[in-house]
């Protein structure tokens, strides 16, 4: 009887849910995060120029793509039995009020170790226009118990 | 620590925080405890858009692998504030994140107490911007790891 894992290889691909911030949730962010930079509350602060950056108004937490990334794989790793073992992303872009950015994922290899079986993935986050907003690479396991 | 202690003005305490200039890597930075609720769970789930059972529904938990109601993994980015100081320089208005990487060992459930590690590791100057990279490990009352991460920051100038 084939297991989950069998059926994980290289170029599979992952759709995540799309996600549209609005103004409301990225202060409801702010609420269930405790992050209250003002990069996300407060537009006067950002019409500036900080850092070297240029970003106009309030920006989306960087963070707030992480937790899209997760479920993305929690939602197609649980029915399988696998465990989300790791996550690294980096933002590419900004997202703003009124964007809509959607997480996707390819397996990039499979490994099987002494005690378990894992797969790689590439990640990436594109907003409505295509553009990469966040990218990265998750690794996961697949307990030899599912 | 309770949500209703928490500062939410990060200018309230900018004089009191250290600048990149002080920031020593490998010194251990002073962090909270955090006693994590079912309900800053579930709305941080709800502020990402993840209404998955096994974060909501402890009939369909406690029937799982996971014998209750769990966090999901990414419950870091609560867990990261909540366990930082008002005058910690994690909270500089400005530091903008430029990326980070997360391991995760077991997850977190409603009534763990949280306690973080966490240091600064390195800094540097790339392209006239100041960079920190800092080490976070999460663990819960009976000291398991929960999660550990390295993040890379831009602090303000």
């Amino acid at each position: 009887m084939s297991s989950a894992y069998d059926n994980i290889e290289p170029g599979l691909r992952i759709e995540g849910t799309p996600f549209a911030p609005t103004r409301e949730s990225i202060r409801e962010f702010c609420e269930a995060s405790l992050d209250f930079n003002p990069l996300h509350l407060d537009d006067e602060y950002m019409k500036g120029s900080f850092g070297k950056t240029r970003f106009g108004g309030i920006i989306m937490h960087g963070m707030n793509n992480f937790g899209v990334i997760n479920k993305m794989l929690t939602d197609w790793l649980y029915p399988q039995g696998g465990i989300h073992r790791r996550l690294e992303t980096r933002w590419k872009a900004p997202v703003r009020p009124g964007d809509t950015i959607t997480p996707t994922a390819v397996v990039t290899a499979r490994k099987v170790t002494k005690r378990s079986r894992f797969a790689t993935l590439d990640v990436a986050v594109r907003n409505q226009r295509g553009e990469l907003v966040a990218s990265g690479e998750a690794m996961v396991e697949f307990p030899l118990s599912a | 620590m309770g949500s209703a202690e928490f500062e939410t003005d990060f200018w309230k305490d900018e004089q009191l925080r250290r600048v990149w200039d002080d920031i020593i890597p490998g010194q251990p930075r002073k962090t909270l405890p955090y006693t994590l609720t079912l309900d800053a769970i579930q709305k941080y789930c709800r502020a990402v858009g993840d209404l998955h059972p096994l974060y909501f529904d402890a009939a369909y938990a406690e029937a799982s692998p996971y014998k209750g109601l769990i966090a999901p993994p990414a419950i870091h980015i609560l867990l990261m504030f909540a366990c930082t100081p008002a005058d910690d320089w994690m909270r500089s208005p400005g530091t903008i994140n430029a990326g980070q990487s997360w391991s995760y060992n077991m997850p977190a459930r409603p009534g763990d107490v949280i306690r973080l590690e966490a240091r600064a590791l390195d800094k540097f100057i790339r392209k006239d911007r100041l960079f920190v990279i800092h080490d976070n490990v999460f663990f819960n009352q009976n000291d398991e790891v929960i999660c550990s991460g390295r993040g890379q920051t831009i602090r303000p100038a």
